[in-house]
């Protein structure tokens, strides 16, 4: 997808990625990337939290006007509360061994 | 927490699959379009990767590789009215509420607000992960979606990977 940013950017199209992912973000260097600590799945936030969502999607949106050059890339501030991990396929929570 | 390291995890479980290292994409230096106007005039649209359908459209599949399969949703769809299919990700919180990886609830509020010009006449889920044919979206999906966004005169693109 960050494939796709970065084709549509080229084509006058201005695009945020909202990432959960930092490293693969780096990677990949969409045009302008929101880092998001969440777990993959909940980039906006967590169900039924609007107010987390609209927040998320606000940032997303500033950066559209801070951005000053391709590649740019900013942590959204606060975390998930709780632990979590990626398995391939598997659970986010580590508590849920 | 420090942010999860998904390529060393990738790698790892990759490879104890027994499959070749993964070729990462890595670039060095990436475009940007700067906004000629504010964003409170500019139409947005969005973009979930997350297996994402609506409950009328066949599923997407769970596992799949290389599809470049990508739905248009109505700006005004119900936001119940959505179903995941991808087994690469936890998504039993945005199964309960669609604002957590394609926020159109969010989005129509803003625009509401005046803080976002309009929300695009169409929404879109596709470019499900595990694209490796990436050539197919440089000469093909990836153009294909981009004359869509310029029919619907979209200045702006959020993408929300998963």
């Amino acid at each position: 997808m960050g494939l796709v940013c970065r084709l549509l950017e080229a084509r006058g199209i201005a695009t945020v990625y909202v990432a959960t992912g930092r490293d693969l973000a780096a990677l990949v260097k969409p045009p302008r990337c929101l880092f998001v600590n969440h777990p993959m799945g909940n980039n906006f936030g967590a169900r039924g939290d609007a107010a987390m969502q609209t927040d998320i999607l606000r940032a997303a949106l500033g950066m559209l006007e801070s951005a000053e050059a391709g590649g740019a890339m900013m942590d959204y501030p606060t975390t998930w509360e709780t632990p979590f991990e990626f398995r391939p396929g598997g659970n986010r929570d580590v508590s849920a061994g | 927490m420090e942010p999860i390291k998904y390529v060393d995890a990738l790698n790892e479980y990759y490879g104890a699959m027994g499959h070749p290292a993964y070729q990462w994409t890595i670039n060095d230096a990436a475009p940007l379009h700067r906004l000629d106007k504010p964003v409170s005039a500019c139409t947005v649209s969005l973009l979930t990767s997350g297996g994402v359908s609506q409950c009328s459209m066949p599923a997407f599949n769970p596992d799949a590789r290389n599809d470049h399969r990508l739905d248009a949703i109505g700006a005004a769809a119900d936001a119940d009215d959505f179903q995941i299919h991808d087994s690469y990700y936890d998504h039993s919180d945005a199964d309960a509420d669609i604002n957590c990886i394609f926020p159109l609830e969010r989005l129509r509020e803003l625009a509401a607000a005046g803080e976002v010009g309009a929300v695009a006449e169409r929404l879109w889920s596709g470019f499900m992960g595990r694209i490796y044919n990436r050539s197919k979206v440089r000469d093909e999906s990836g153009p294909a979606f981009a004359e869509a966004l310029e029919a619907d005169g979209v200045d702006v693109l959020i993408a929300a990977p998963s």
